[in-house]
């Protein structure tokens, strides 16, 4: 085992499942509605982004214009569809099932079964026989960028703050005049344009068709349990732990098995540390932000 | 025209007994439609979900052979009707639609579904009924089967053109990476024994899961193993993200394929030069430069001028139904036990491929199979042609479906000691 | 008299507050559907009997869910996974002992396999203090981790006795449900295999009745209220939600089944979202806390589903998302309590009195 391989394969594995899940955990953790339509979100980016990057954007604009549509696309679903649905989140798990469905389809009878896709800018980082792509690689900081910001959004901010005052108590939190409202539109829209940002950067290496939702949902959700409810460092701690697990077993045995591991993972840590990790991770954001 | 052997299974009858048999045998009839005047063809191909990309244009090249014949007078100087519906890339919708194509719609020959997982899910049913099935899908191979007529090329056969030619320029040290599940394991089996036959070795070996779009450790894996060509037998959308890491990650060792650009149309969607260096084995592209395919090419996108491509599969279907119309005419009804007497007699079609022939006795093709290359600019140049029956059921196994009557699939380790794996 | 009195004496157990369709008027109804469900093969042949066997048995994995999530107030995303896993426990039971005796055995203990499998998940889980939406979420990736598994044991190696597992491609030739021996055999087939899968799900409808109208129902609904006052009431309630669950996952199990014999068919395609995602489909738009309502809207979706699909659209996709979404909407209770509502509604505005306690859903 190539130890450069190892890093790199984390590196891509850690930030597939960061990207992969911060969307949803945004909307899961911060409102507690489950975003079945996720995966679709996430490929109406890379529809936008590579639309555009075909329209004649450079593919960075392009990106921005991915997450952007996302965004709006977010804020109009949220008025008109999903802000009913918030005392009812159960529904809003069809509801948000059935938009996916719509979206899918939808985006197939647009623009047909397949679009032109933008290939992987960048180039490689070559050692010895191996290389990698180096825009792999780089996806690394960029999600932790993602994360940071998050943070500093949501501890750092007066918005962040009434947020958190919003999901913790939004009676109160409405008496002390906050527009409790706004609070839930405005992290759905956030939510929805994190989906459409990692839409816009995996547009460039994945397939670009519109059934590719799927192909995120399966670490998002498991990133979203192993995580529990505390949005940033759950995700953080889950990236790195199922991006580790993964990095692993497919080096040692293969593509299945660090699949295979990584779910399992996440069983274990369910049930040995359901209270354990939440109440751990609780802890240790509170006194990060008590210092 | 109710020419099918008989309208209900054996099997319920006797389990429901005499009175309710006679009323499906009566809901039978009456399902038929306007009785002696119709040709009823069943096309039932994805539209829309995973496999859309692949069967649209299955479906389109049906709907172009079926205007053409009717344009002709029709089959039996009837006009063709359809049941297409869209099963939506479901498998278990599958079933229930050719439950209704047989019964409620009473199709007299049927061509259904992409993948290998589709084909065994309907085969039982196209069995117990008797049911004229044709599929045409590039596939693994093995299937002999009274009812069922496999127009596409086996593994045999794609694999067969391409990996003598990948031997013979590139070095005899091959890495298989192949799509885990039946299809890519016995194709990977099949370049087993091809390397054998052509004093070649498989050096490593990788199965990658349908739901895999990171690539990264199996490119590195390739690199450790530096063989002297790949075999890429990768399948469906996921694994198309392979071409676009590879050539990122700057892997450029020469590849070959049996699976991408004739099916996905990769080389047309990717960007340059993601699919630079592929050789696929197949027996048609859209790019042959034959005036025969040119003519049929320009009158599908005359009839589809948004289509996308023109795949293998789809021009399976074309030249099939063609085919299909002609066992009517010459056996003067649509019966399909005497259509498929007929058909297993042989026959020699003109196919946008080239002049080809059906082997009656294994219900094959024999393909005119190319070796295709894309260059850095994604454009296709043929790099080599020649006739290859299939052999695995006619040579190996003995299959001959004019004596015997069978439902079966036959695999490669049980022929030959290189394709088991479990030996190793 | 003497008749109407035995009726109302027989229809008491399945009558309670808890339940949509009390009283007699409901009970005549229910008898004339019946007959009608039962005479449908005779009147349309064994081919639409066939047809109709697919919506009556994903009919018993609605009511599967229902009974956990209406009543009991968890959302299992995962009761697919205890249908694919009796589904693929009766193909390999029956295929490696493939004689009568031992296909009509192989039902009971796949799904004997199913129920165990939702104890043990259920204990992991009701007793390791997971709760509400992380359930949910749990049930879903079991599913997916199921998929994924057998999605890739398509190699020679992963075969059970003489069965291979097949991989993305499932188990075809699954043989269908046999009752009796040798000559006597009868081999569920066509209208037969209806009749079988309507009783079956008649027998869970009014089992179920009888459950949540009796001691054992009022714990599960308290449980869902109020998990906190139900325990101080002197209920164990992780052991409430264990028993439901595993009542929940061999119903669950016993569709599968069916399901695998209706097709001869079972493939890693049971376990992926989109099959998990429409049992609460039905259920939310049925109407979660209603039997009867998972029953109606299950068929009523699949059939509609069925015929979009048929026609070859490209809208059915979207069709079928636009009234889902309306129905959740502006139907939040579910269609079929609106339509109970409503009937109940027109039926006092012309005077009729109601003869037995009316339930209140929600």
């Amino acid at each position: 085992m190539n130890a450069l391989n190892l890093l790199f394969q984390f590196a891509d594995n850690f930030a597939f499942v960061v990207l992969a899940a911060v969307g949803l955990a945004v909307i899961f953790g911060m409102m507690g509605v489950i975003n079945l339509g996720h995966g679709e979100f996430i490929m109406i980016g890379a529809y936008g982004t590579t639309l555009s990057a075909n329209a004649g954007a450079p593919l960075p604009v392009a990106m921005a214009i991915g997450v952007l549509v996302t965004a709006v696309m977010g804020l109009i679903l949220e008025r008109t569809i999903i802000h009913r649905l918030y005392d009812r989140l159960f529904d809003s798990m069809v509801a948000t099932w059935a938009l996916g469905l719509i979206l899918t389809q939808g985006m197939r009878i647009l623009f047909g079964n397949s679009i032109p896709q933008v290939s992987t800018p960048l180039g490689n980082i070559a050692y010895g026989e191996f290389s990698y792509s180096t825009y792999r690689v780089l996806l690394l900081p960029v999600a932790l960028l993602v994360l940071g910001g998050l943070y500093v959004l949501f501890t750092r901010t007066e918005f962040g703050i009434r947020a958190r005052a919003t999901i913790q108590d939004p009676d109160t939190a409405r008496a002390l005049g906050v527009d409790t409202d706004r609070m839930y539109t405005a992290t759905f829209v956030i939510g929805s344009a994190l989906a459409g940002l990692t839409g816009a950067l995996y547009a460039p290496t994945l397939t670009v068709v519109p059934g590719m939702g799927s192909s995120f949902l399966v670490e998002a959700f498991v990133a979203v349990v192993v995580g529990g409810p505390s949005v940033l460092l759950g995700t953080t701690l889950s990236g790195g732990l199922l991006g580790t697990i993964d990095a692993v077993f497919t080096n040692l045995f293969g593509t299945f098995y660090g699949q295979i591991a990584m779910l399992l993972t996440a069983i274990v840590v369910i049930r040995v540390l359901s209270d354990g990790l939440t109440g751990l991770v609780e802890t240790v954001r509170n006194r990060v932000e008590g210092e | 025209m109710s020419g099918k052997r008989s309208g209900l299974s054996r099997r319920s009858f006797l389990a429901t007994g005499g009175a309710i048999g006679g009323a499906a045998l009566a809901g039978c009839l009456t399902g038929g439609g306007s009785g002696e005047e119709t040709v009823k063809l069943g096309i039932i191909e994805d539209r829309s979900g995973n496999f859309a990309l692949n069967g649209t244009p299955k479906y389109n090249a049906s709907m172009l052979a079926i205007e053409e014949l009717n344009e002709e007078g029709g089959i039996l100087g009837n006009e063709i009707e359809t049941f297409a519906p869209d099963p939506q890339s479901d498998n278990q919708r599958y079933q229930q639609l050719t439950r209704q194509a047989i019964n409620e719609e009473n199709v007299d020959a049927l061509w259904a579904g992409y993948s290998s997982a589709t084909r065994e899910t309907i085969r039982p049913i196209i069995d117990q009924n008797e049911q004229l099935y044709f599929y045409t899908t590039q596939y693994e191979g093995g299937v002999c089967d009274s009812y069922t007529f496999c127009m596409g090329a086996t593994a045999r056969q794609q694999l067969g053109s391409v990996l003598p030619y990948m031997v013979e320029n590139f070095g005899t040290d091959i890495y298989t990476i192949a799509a885990d599940y039946n299809f890519g394991q016995l194709s990977a089996d099949w370049v087993r024994v091809l390397a054998d036959e052509n004093d070649a070795n498989v050096i490593g070996e990788e199965f990658i899961p349908l739901s895999v779009t990171d690539f990264g450790s199996t490119i590195n894996n390739i690199q450790d193993a530096d063989p002297d060509f790949v075999m890429a037998l990768l399948v469906g959308a996921n694994h198309t993200s392979f071409w676009n890491q590879r050539t990122s990650a700057g892997l450029d060792v020469p590849m070959g394929t049996s699976t991408v650009m004739a099916q996905g149309y990769q080389h047309k969607r990717l960007d340059p030069p993601a699919m630079a260096n592929v050789y696929g084995g197949f027996n048609y592209m859209e790019e042959i430069p034959t005036d025969r395919n040119q003519e049929f090419v320009s009158r599908y996108y005359e009839k589809f001028p948004d289509a996308a491509y023109i795949n293998e599969e789809a021009v399976n279907n074309y030249f099939s139904i063609k085919m299909y119309a002609r066992a009517a005419e010459a056996v003067g009804s649509t019966n399909q036990a005497d259509i498929i007497e007929e058909l297993e007699k042989g026959m020699d079609v003109s196919a946008p491929e080239g002049d080809i022939s059906l082997q009656g006795p294994v219900h094959h093709m024999t393909h005119n199979m190319r070796v295709f290359r894309c260059d850095e600019d994604h454009t296709i140049t043929v790099e080599d042609e020649q006739q290859i029956s299939e052999q695995f059921l006619s040579e190996t196994v003995g299959c001959n479906l004019r004596e015997n009557e069978e439902t079966t699939q036959y695999v490669p380790a049980d022929y030959y000691e290189e394709a088991d794996a479990t030996q190793e | 008299m003497g008749l109407a009195d035995a009726l109302d004496r027989l229809r008491r157990p399945f009558e309670g507050p808890n339940t949509l369709g009390n009283g007699r008027a409901f009970w005549v109804g229910f008898l004339v559907v019946l007959v009608g469900l039962v005479g449908y093969p005779i009147g349309f042949g064994s081919y639409a009997a066939s047809s109709a066997a697919l919506y009556l048995l994903y009919a018993i994995l609605a009511l599967s869910l229902t009974v956990i999530w209406g009543y009991t107030g968890i959302l299992s995303f995962g009761q697919v996974a205890f249908f694919g896993v009796a589904g693929y426990s009766f193909a390999l039971l029956s295929m490696n002992l493939e004689s009568a005796l031992t296909t009509m055995l192989a039902l009971p203990v796949a799904v004997g396999i199913a129920a165990l499998a939702a104890l043990v998940l259920g204990y992991f889980m009701f007793y390791g203090e997971v709760r509400d939406v992380y359930v949910t979420i749990l049930t879903l990736v079991v599913a997916l981790v199921l998929n994924t598994f057998m999605a890739q044991t398509a190699g020679s190696e992963w075969t059970v006795g003489s069965v291979a597992l097949g991989g993305f491609n499932g188990i075809p030739a699954i043989p269908s449900l046999t009752f009796g021996v040798g000559e006597t055999a009868i081999t569920l087939d066509g209208a037969a295999f209806y009749w079988f899968t309507l009783a079956a799900l008649v027998a869970s409808y009014l089992g179920l009745r009888a459950l949540v109208n009796g001691r054992f129902g009022y714990a599960m609904v308290a449980t869902r209220e109020d998990e906190d006052r139900t325990e101080m009431l002197g209920y164990d309630v992780r052991r409430v939600k264990l028993l439901v669950f595993v009542l929940g996952g061999a119903l669950a199990g016993l569709s599968g089944v069916l399901y695998a014999t209706w097709g001869n068919y079972i493939s890693p395609s049971v376990f992926g979202i989109t099959f998990a995602s429409i049992p609460v489909v039905w259920v939310a738009v049925g109407g979660r806390r209603s039997l009867l309502g998972a029953v109606v809207a299950t068929v009523v979706i699949e059939w509609f589903r069925q015929q979009l699909s048929a026609t070859g659209s490209q809208y059915a996709l979207i069709v079928v998302g636009v009234v889902l979404l309306a129905s959740i909407l502006f139907v939040p209770e579910g269609v079929v309590p609106r339509l109970d509502a409503a009937i109940r509604g027109a039926r006092d505005r012309f005077g009729a009195s109601n003869d037995a306690p009316e339930g209140t859903p929600e």
